[in-house]
């Protein structure tokens, strides 16, 4: 019997089939046919050839919209990453009924719809909203300020919106130092910011790295927060593969934008998985 | 298995189908699918459009699958052969798109019997109409005191930032694009004067909304206090106690077709057919055009009353010289130009 019997680490590949076939079915099959309708040179399919993604290539403004989306993201993540660390290292450094509560509000906005989040946000910022009437009773301004159908608009209503999944990764980082080690770099001189930047940040970085990543994919793919916070004029990826698709039915236009999007955020995922393993040498080397 | 009225007539269908189309013969026999629009009409239609087909039909199962036009069109693309949907509901665009991709049964016309008491415009063979949507003006009575009279006042320095539009990708926003060209000389084929007149909007411009529906939310917000607007939209904006009010322009309000489609390769043909009877008859109509529905009939035996005799028309006469019609023939020639355009040019 000691000849049949296995690691106990090594596990079979077969139990990996379910998982795979599902992914072939539902997820590889529908790119490759996305892929082969973006070939097509017209909506009606006479001949096939590059000409969408030339098209959408050699075109300033298909390329501006893809750069303004990609920038949002970078925007939207710097956004949630500032302000969702320090969350969760007071998630961390709270005694334990503290952290149930900092935990429930941080999940709270997952537990209702994005839309409703997101509708939250119009109440927000409106001309009658709240940051609007207050400034107008501190008599800052005399005119409500445009805040809705902003850039800013978008950018700070997307990082609260994502907010969850930046300081999720974020605490589970954070617990996972040593409070020790804190303790023993003040020990040995070195103030809080040098603590910090010395001990913290490089310890933290696998969670900001993929709270970042996931902060990312989910702020630039977010089509609803994108339109209705931005309204009909700011046009973004999502919304632009919208409007081909459905209102001007140019499928494979909208398929070739799909595509181009979906590398460039491949790109960026990747950018981010080679800072992950830099990190990882910053942080044991 | 029990033999009822329903059972038999369903058994009959089927064999009906499955003789006027061998090639579904193994598709299994389902209720009709009436791909309707969301809210208000979907309400308007179950309340009242349902149970009429029901009368007629001895109960016939029906399912209300309410989704965008563009989905529709989308929808039936993926299967044509076998649809999902028996029944569209589309807006003048998306109607000729879903005919040009040959989606569209012709309507058996002779054999219906209210077709010919339709008004002439909504005569349409590929699909009559049973209902028009109009737009105006929209505004707020709290702040805005004097009613706007014309297309012309949106222009008025007083609305500065007071301003909201959608962009082209609805029937709105492309039909008033189309006006405001008119208004300037210019037409359905010349829209050059419409753009002309939204770049000289953009200082008064609040707001540019992705879709009709977040102008009702940015009437309640107070974002905006002015804009074209669907006038069954503000009627159930006003009865949720929304201070909105609505106009018809003196230039004519803008009248968009609502046609229904019997799906081409529908297993439910007979049916398609008796709901579509059923939208177009004076009884579902004036019972449409009632509160809270307000919905324009199209057949002439309905006589105009309530909200509809006095904020649109009291006959159908006087709504034939009111309403301004579009050719969408020719703007969906364009219309995929004229949305790369206002993607470029209306930034505020």
């Amino acid at each position: 019997m000691a000849g049949s019997r296995r690691s106990i680490t090594s596990y079979e590949v077969r139990l990996a089939f379910p998982l795979a076939l599902f992914f072939v079915v539902f997820f590889l099959t529908p790119l490759v046919i996305l892929f082969i309708l973006s070939l097509r040179s017209d909506p009606q399919g006479t001949s096939h050839g590059v000409g969408q993604y030339v098209q959408f290539l050699g075109d300033a403004f298909s390329l501006g919209v893809l750069g303004s989306t990609l920038w949002l993201g970078v925007k939207v993540t710097v956004l949630a990453l500032v302000l969702g660390y320090p969350v969760a290292w007071l998630h961390v450094r709270s005694p334990g009924w503290a952290k149930g509560v900092i935990m429930l509000i941080v999940l709270l906005p997952l537990l209702t719809s994005v839309v409703v989040r997101t509708f939250a946000w119009i109440v927000i910022l409106g001309r009658q909203g709240i940051v609007n009437t207050m400034l107008i009773d501190l008599g800052l301004i005399d005119t409500p300020l445009r805040l809705l159908y902003t850039e800013t608009g978008v950018v700070v209503a997307l990082a609260q919106v994502q907010m969850p999944l930046m300081v999720l990764p974020l605490i589970t980082a954070l617990s996972r130092i040593d409070p020790n080690l804190a303790d023993a770099s003040s020990m040995l001189g070195a103030g809080h910011w040098r603590t910090f930047r010395k001990v913290l940040l490089p310890l933290s970085l696998p969670g900001i790295l993929a709270g970042c990543l996931l902060t990312y994919a989910a702020a630039i793919t977010a089509f609803i927060t994108q339109s209705l916070v931005g309204g009909g004029q700011m046009l973004f990826m999502p919304s632009y593969i919208y409007q081909q698709a459905s209102a001007l039915q140019n499928w494979p236009f909208a398929a070739a934008i799909s595509i181009i999007f979906l590398v460039a955020v491949l790109a960026v995922v990747s950018i981010f998985n080679v800072l992950g393993r830099l990190s990882r040498g910053y942080a044991h080397g | 298995m029990q033999l009822n009225r329903r059972h038999l007539l369903q058994t009959a269908l089927t064999l009906g189908a499955m003789h006027a189309f061998p090639g579904i013969t193994w598709a299994q026999a389902r209720p009709l699918v009436f791909a309707t629009f969301t809210g208000s009409w979907e309400e308007a239609h179950k309340a009242v459009l349902v149970p009429a087909f029901r009368k007629a039909t001895s109960n016939a199962d029906i399912v209300l699958d309410p989704m965008l036009s563009v989905d529709q069109i989308s929808k039936i693309n993926a299967a044509k052969s076998n649809p999902p949907i028996d029944v569209m509901l589309h807006d003048p665009g998306p109607a000729l798109q879903a005919i040009a991709q040959g989606l569209v049964e012709p309507y058996p016309v002779e054999r219906s019997a209210h077709f010919k008491d339709l008004i002439p415009a909504a005569q349409e063979a590929t699909g009559p109409s049973p209902f028009f949507q109009t737009v105006g003006l929209t505004y707020n009575p709290d702040t805005v005191t004097t009613p706007p009279t014309s297309w012309a006042d949106l222009w008025k320095p007083e609305f500065k930032n007071r301003v909201g539009i959608t962009n082209l990708n609805s029937t709105l926003g492309t039909g008033f694009l189309v006006e405001i060209a008119k208004m300037h000389g210019g037409s359905e084929s010349n829209i050059e004067p419409g753009f002309k007149a939204l770049d000289q909007l953009k200082p008064n411009l609040s707001a540019v909304a992705a879709n009709p529906g977040q102008l009702a939310t940015l009437f309640q917000q107070g974002q905006i206090d002015i804009s074209p607007g669907n006038f069954n939209a503000i009627q159930i904006l006003k009865a949720r106690g929304v201070p909105v009010e609505w106009v018809a322009p003196k230039e004519g309000a803008i009248a968009f077709k609502t046609t229904i489609h019997i799906v081409r390769n529908s297993p439910n043909q007979e049916l398609a057919f008796k709901l579509i009877e059923a939208a177009l008859s004076p009884e579902v109509q004036a019972q449409l055009m009632e509160e809270p529905y307000l919905i324009v009939p199209t057949n002439t035996k309905v006589r105009m009353g309530g909200e509809i005799a006095k904020a649109l028309a009291k006959d159908h006469a006087d709504m034939l010289s009111k309403f301004v019609f579009q050719d969408w023939a020719k703007i969906n020639e364009q219309r995929s130009a004229w949305i790369e355009r206002f993607n470029r040019e209306i930034r505020i």
